[in-house]
């Protein structure tokens, strides 16, 4: 059997084979107690502090008067509200960079969970991590609160008098105005600024991302014509071979992938094959994590390795070959199964190179994967940006650019030539920022305008051609905001009614390229409900010119540098986001901070160990995390952190790791760097690491198979269960359950570990956020956890990923030690948890031997030392009042969602009607962009989830426990060629 | 013989009295399902309807009956949003021509709709006033007696509780009792004392064991509120029902509060009322013009840590809202009857029958079906669905 491992301390145990002799961690830190407190002892002063608190606490409870509450109808009662019952609202969210059709759950008026809209062809119900906390940035108090001017607080009147009056006599002096913004997918935005353009005549329209993907819109422009970027469907390739491409994280459209790669993934209906994956990557990835076949890569061998597949593929098909050094990879196998797969194959890279964008689409248009994987009809709206645009903007303000407003940028943290910015910034008389939030550019603009949130805003979206998605406001602003559109719309001269302007424009220019409507009301009304209009547009899809292609030259000093955005918080514009910050990042399990990643034999040569503090370039230090699987002299560090003026949270987190941007012929890219690392002697800094929190001792926890094994025996890799099922025989009797008997199902051939279903049960259940002590001191509060594995090799390891949450046992081991009975078995099969009742014993979590039992060890609300969204009035908005929040001294876990299985209990009984399968959907199932989680009842056997039980894949974490456990997984399938 | 006659005449006595007393009661009764027929029904629409006395709120009645037929008029009265909203002309027409102001829906079925329909058409205004003036004295006097002079069993209830003179007494006792046998001694026998402390403590423990059990409970509370809202004229005198006002009691988990607007429907015309005059009806003025909404003491409170459907037991359990609220018909200002403990509850669920057959969601619990076809069962609790488990409330 295949040995799996969770960190380096782990491998070198099971190397030296001593893994039975370790003694497990403490489950708590012991530190800063006494020898005595250790041992669990008191003594006569413990015994009379505790009396004298006993009685003095008595007293107080008794005299207390129980407070007053108030019931506060409403003065006039919306038709659509009813108090008690949560209403839904079709939205989108797009940030700049990742793009989500979405639900909004409002109760009583007021947002408190993003789901994903199943309506939407491209995220198809899915959302991401990022997507389910954007509720939280609404509730974040380092929000503005009121327009700003010189940071001193102001009004909107005086403010657009200033502002209008400054714009006027520079368009009169005809000076230039610069509009700086990221990706504008909106269009009527886009029509928007093209008016506002035309009104102040000298305004240019200049778009910036932080990370952007401007080579592949190069490439494209020499290869097809026109500059744009495709769309890919998944779906219909047999093979993906990714370079450097995050595709199921981070890069481009990673939910949409998601979904089209795990539905080709899935093996439930007796497919015969599976989509291969083969990823090719310097640093560890949860695309490469997901993948067949990983082989690490330097960043410098990337463009030298594609195009020696190139010239393979090219001299098979008798076409021109290119010169190109020799590779110490072996890719002739590879290439080979390309040319196999041809046309049914998609070769991408997340490398923003113009050499290495020309050499994929050369491959690409060699294997004939235009329209048929690849379509350059459809396109992507996303990523826009133009990496020069810093640049220009500073060349324009030295040229006499008079004016700088900034729309969803803050290039001042986030661009390589940030300090430059700042200081030209300062030579320009109007500087304005539309930030939400007092950022670094923002604090250096004279005049603030904040924006909504973008669930307060109206708006619109076109993130693929012809794919229109809809986003509505479900709460009235919180604070003293206005929406960027309807700011300019004012400073326009016109109404500030972004609303209507939205409504003209659809029905000028969508609502005539549809045929389903007859009238624009019912248009208009359906999209603003579904939330999403496809338009059957026709366009020409475009014919290839091949390029002259070369390998690109990287000059390599020392170690080479791979800049990374982590799943959670992307490119730092939501670090105030405590839930992001303690999202454990899903390869390096890591919370709160970055830190440099070095590979195992890295480490080794330069005597690094974990936590040491490194010094990097001799500008910042960081500390060191060994990284399995990193490509040799590769050193990884995530982007997005190192904010100075996000808000308590984020600030002082981490190093800003933007500086170290690759730019070369006009592009930014996140690799390509070289990088110089000097350990600086004795000094460590702390990682908050959860890789081996709540470790299961190496039993055979993940269960996978290759293809071909599985093709001829369905039940292989999970040979134990047959074993385990045989043995197991008890004296008791079963539990037998009358009406339902709630299960649960995880497919791990679909679950890519990217952390959705930790947010969204964080967001449904009120799970507090601990702070970066706790974490540490193993007291992560998360109902659900994403285990990674490692297997075999240090060098490079597969990764497995397991989400393991309450198993919900029928013979369960917490319930029959809990003194109190607070956590008893249902009648339908759950592990239930009586908060009230506990006392705070911890027996259960003692004997839970699958540790997904949560102890407050603090109380996590309302408490300044856990200065979180719990510890303010508009943070605690997000709360769902469904849920109770846990006070300190008990214990909680996840509880299958009961709220939500009630509340659809509840409906079905008071339509007169039997509960329909697949109606209860529990938080981290509806939104998993993987699919992977079904939930049910197994009473019934024509549910999906007993369909799901039957087959011989199947098998429960610890069978052998006889635990009963009613949360089962599907072994994991590798498409690995024999 | 005079033994003889006597019983006869007690026995001629007896049936006098007997068929005396059972015409009362059929009259009685009779008379009562009369008034249920039209008049009584027809209470609801006066505050906004007149017959043959003008326009109010909404239109003159008189003659209705032959202005519209008698479905219209069924349809239209048991809810007349629905109609406008379906863009009945008639009913578009007269909406906007009473400045669209809703008429609230009526749950009366059909055969209630048409006694009313009936009432207004034959209706006499001399008639009318005639019964009236004789019916003053008995409404005013008949109903109220027993709420005025008896007091309801849980205000009897409520009282029995307030021990603390019983309280003090007993720790004065106590003391007395502790001082003579220390330092007094008057009392030469010892066994007094004893007995003394030992009652005086008994009852002390008892008092501090009640108390303790009710900490953090709230029976009998009854707040003073910021309208002395009448549930007894509201409910007991204009029989208005519940969930006129608490209108998501079938829908949500809160019964709901009605909205200053709610109120509005009949406030419009009702500007004074019997009890209370003018002042406390203002309140409902002043609350939407200075666009406040009234701030009510809650009464019914259950802690944070549980969860409560209404519609889980009006819609679905299908109880009427006074086995937990009490007979708030007779409550001037509302009081908690029950004292909404946990035990309350509990022993509630397992002496409920649930909807077993009449409600389709149970279909699921085929063991139970099979049970209670074959006679192991005679009948289906609360508690045997699983009513009684923790995560039922508590989540």
């Amino acid at each position: 059997m295949k040995k799996y491992w969770r960190s380096i301390e782990e491998y070198q145990a099971i190397q030296k084979q001593d893994i039975e002799k370790k003694e497990p961690e403490p489950e708590f830190s012991i530190e800063g107690m006494s020898d005595e407190e250790i041992k669990g002892k008191s003594n006569r002063r413990d015994f009379l502090k505790m009396l004298g608190f006993t009685i003095g606490y008595a007293t107080i409870a008794a005299s207390c008067e129980t407070p007053v509450r108030k019931a506060i109808p409403y003065l006039n009662q919306p038709e659509e509200i009813t108090p008690g019952v949560a209403n839904y609202y079709a939205s989108t969210f797009y940030d700049g960079h990742d793009y989500c059709s979405i639900l909004v759950k409002t109760r009583e008026g007021r947002p408190i969970k993003i789901e994903g809209n199943e309506l939407s062809s491209i995220s198809k119900g899915g959302t991401n991590a990022k997507t389910q906390a954007s509720v939280l940035n609404l509730y974040d108090n380092a929000r503005l609160k009121s327009p700003r001017k010189n940071g001193e607080k102001t009004d909107w009147a005086s403010i657009d008098k200033e502002i209008i009056a400054e714009l006027e006599k520079l368009s009169a002096e005809s000076k230039e105005i610069i509009l700086l913004s990221s990706t504008v997918i909106s269009p009527s935005t886009r029509q928007l600024i093209s008016e506002f353009s035309k009104k102040y005549k000298n305004v240019s329209w200049i778009t910036y991302d932080a990370v952007s993907m401007a080579a592949t819109h190069q490439a494209n422009k020499i290869n097809f014509g026109e500059s744009f970027i495709p769309t890919y469907n998944l779906k219909n390739a047999k093979l993906v071979m990714g370079f450097n491409a995050d595709f199921l994280g981070t890069w481009l459209s990673p939910v949409e992938f998601t979904k089209q790669y795990s539905a080709a993934r899935k093996l439930l209906n007796g497919e015969t094959s599976m989509l291969r994956h083969v990823q090719f990557e310097s640093t560890y990835t949860l695309t490469g994590g997901a993948a067949d076949d990983r082989i690490p890569i330097k960043p410098s061998e990337e463009g030298i390795l594609l195009l020696n597949i190139y010239n393979y593929i090219a001299a098979k098909t008798g076409t021109t070959t290119y010169n190109a050094p020799n590779t110490s990879v072996d890719y002739k196998a590879y290439a080979e199964e390309l040319l196999e797969n041809k046309g049914k194959a998609i070769v991408f890279s997340g490398t923003n190179d113009l050499n290495i964008q020309l050499i994929c689409n050369g491959i690409n248009a060699l294997l004939n994967n235009y329209e048929n994987t690849i379509y350059t009809a459809k396109r992507y709206n996303f990523k826009q940006g133009d990496d020069q645009a810093i640049e220009k903007v500073i060349a324009k303000i030295k040229s006499g650019a008079a004016a700088v407003v900034h729309y969803n940028v803050n290039p001042v943290y986030d661009s390589p030539k940030g300090a430059a910015y700042k200081e030209a910034l300062d030579k320009v008389g109007l500087k304005v920022s539309l930030s939400d939030t007092m950022d670094e550019t923002a604090s250096v603009c004279t005049y603030v305008c904040p924006d909504h949130n973008y669930l307060e805003s109206w708006n619109d979206a076109e993130p693929q051609t012809g794919i229109y998605s809809t986003q509505q406001p479900t709460i009235k602003n919180i604070f003293d905001t206005r929406q960027v559109q309807d700011t300019l719309l004012k400073w326009m001269g016109k109404d500030p009614v972004f609303s209507d302007y939205l409504e003209t424009y659809w029905e000028k220019n969508i609502y005539p390229k549809q045929s389903t409507f007859t009238t624009f009301k019912s248009f208009w009304n359906q999209s603003i409900h579904d939330g999403t209009a496809v338009l059957e547009t026709k366009f020409k899809s475009l014919k290839f010119k091949p390029a002259n292609l070369k390998a690109p030259e990287y000059n390599i000093n020392g170690a080479e540098l791979v800049l990374y955005e982590k799943i959670g918080l992307g490119n730092g514009k939501y670090a105030n986001n405590p839930w992001l910050q303690e999202l454990p990042d899903p390869i390096t399990m890591s919370t709160w901070d970055n830190y440099v990643c070095v590979s195992v034999a890295f480490a080794k040569a330069n005597s690094l160990s974990q936590e040491d503090v490194v010094s990097v370039n001799g500008k910042f230090e960081l500390p060191v995390l060994i990284q399995p699987g990193l490509a040799k002299n590769t050193i990884a560090i995530a982007i997005g952190y190192g904010r100075t003026r996000a808000g308590k949270v984020a600030n002082k987190l981490g190093q800003n790791a933007f500086g170290l941007i690759y730019e070369k012929d006009g592009f930014k890219s996140l690799l390509g760097n070289s990088i110089k690392i000097s350990k600086i002697e004795g000094k460590t800094y702390p990682l908050a690491l959860t890789q081996e929190h709540h470790t299961m001792e190496g039993r055979s926890l993940v269960r996978e198979t290759t293809l071909d094994k599985f093709l001829k025996n369905p039940a292989s890799g999970n040979e134990q269960h047959a074993i385990d099922q045989a043995k197991n025989t008890t004296l008791y009797t079963k539990p037998k359950f009358t009406g339902f008997q709630w299960g649960m199902n995880i497919n791990l051939n679909a679950c890519i570990g990217c952390g959705n279903c930790v947010i969204s049960c964080q967001a449904e259940n009120n799970v507090a956020v601990i702070g970066k002590e706790q974490v540490k001191n193993r007291r992560i509060m998360h109902w659900i956890r994403v285990d990674r594995y490692y297997s075999e090799d240090e060098e490079n390891p597969e990764i497995l990923h397991q989400p393991v949450m309450c198993m919900h046992c029928d013979n369960a081991p917490c319930e029959n030690v809990c003194p109190v009975a607070a956590t008893p078995h249902s009648g339908e099969g759950l592990n239930e948890m009586a908060y009230n009742r506990c006392i705070g014993t911890r027996y259960c979590m003692n004997n839970c031997p699958y540790r997904v039992r949560r102890f407050n060890w603090f109380e996590y609300a309302n408490n300044k030392d856990f200065d979180y969204n719990m510890n303010n009035e508009v943070g605690k908005l997000v709360l769902n009042p469904d849920v109770v929040v846990r006070s300190r001294g008990v214990v909680e876990k996840c509880s299958s969602c009961i709220q939500r299985i009630q509340e659809k209990k509840l409906d079905a009984k008071k339509e007169n009607r039997q509960l329909r399968d697949g109606e209860i959907k529990t938080a981290c199932q509806q939104s998993c962009p993987a699919d992977a989680i079904v939930f049910g009842d197994l009473l019934t056997p024509d549910t999906e989830i007993s369909k799901l039980n039957k087959n011989p894949r199947v098998y429960n974490l610890l069978e052998h426990l006889h635990t009963l456990p009613s949360t089962s997984y599907l072994t994991k399938i590798r498409n690995k060629k024999s | 013989m005079n033994c003889n006659y006597r019983t006869i005449k007690i026995r001629a006595l007896r049936l006098f009295v007997f068929i005396f007393i059972l015409t009362l009661f059929l009259n009685n009764r009779l008379h009562a399902q009369e008034a249920k027929s039209g008049k009584d029904l027809y209470t609801v629409c006066k505050a906004c309807h007149t017959i043959g006395g003008g326009k109010l709120i909404g239109p003159d009645l008189k003659g209705v009956t032959e202005r519209r037929d008698e479905a219209w008029l069924i349809k239209f009265i048991q809810n007349s949003q629905e109609m406008i909203k379906a863009g009945d002309t008639i009913a578009v027409r007269l909406f906007k021509e009473y400045n669209n102001i809703p008429m609230p829906p009526n749950n009366y079925t059909d055969e209630q709709v048409k006694l009313v329909l009936e009432y207004i058409k034959n209706y006499d205004p001399e008639a009318e006033k005639a019964a009236a003036a004789a019916e003053v004295p008995q409404t005013v006097t008949e109903p109220e007696i027993p709420s005025y002079e008896l007091k309801p069993a849980y205000m009897k209830k409520a009282e029995a509780r307030d021990y603390q003179a019983i309280f003090i007494i007993s720790l004065i006792l106590l003391l007395v009792a502790v001082g003579d046998l220390v330092l007094t001694r008057l009392i030469k026998a010892k066994f007094v004392h004893i007995i003394v402390i030992f009652i005086s403590v008994f009852i002390m423990g008892e008092i501090i064991i009640v108390e303790a059990q009710g900490l953090g409970r709230q029976q009998y509370y009854s707040p003073d509120q910021p309208i002395a809202f009448s549930h007894k004229v509201h409910v007991g005198q204009n029989k208005i029902d519940c969930k006129y006002c608490h209108t998501t009691a079938e829908k949500s988990m809160h019964a709901g509060i009605p909205s200053t607007q709610l109120c509005m429907n009949c406030h419009n015309v009702v500007k004074e009322g019997k009890t209370t005059g003018k002042d406390e009806i203002a309140k409902i003025y002043k609350s939407l013009e200075t666009n406040k909404p009234i701030e009510w003491v809650k009464v019914h409170n259950l802690p944070d840590h549980v969860f409560f459907s209404h519609a889980q037991h009006v819609k679905v359990g299908k109880l009427d809202c006074k086995e937990c609220h009490g007979p708030v018909e007779t409550m001037d200002r509302i009081i908690q009857v029950e004292d909404l403990s946990m035990g309350w509850c509990i022993n509630c669920h397992r002496n409920t029958e649930v909807q077993f057959e009449a409600n389709k969601f149970y279909k699921n619990y085929t063991k139970l079906h099979e049970e209670l076809n074959k006679g192991k069962r005679s009948r289906i609790t609360v508690d045997n669905v699983g009513g009684n488990e923790c995560q039922k409330c508590h989540y």
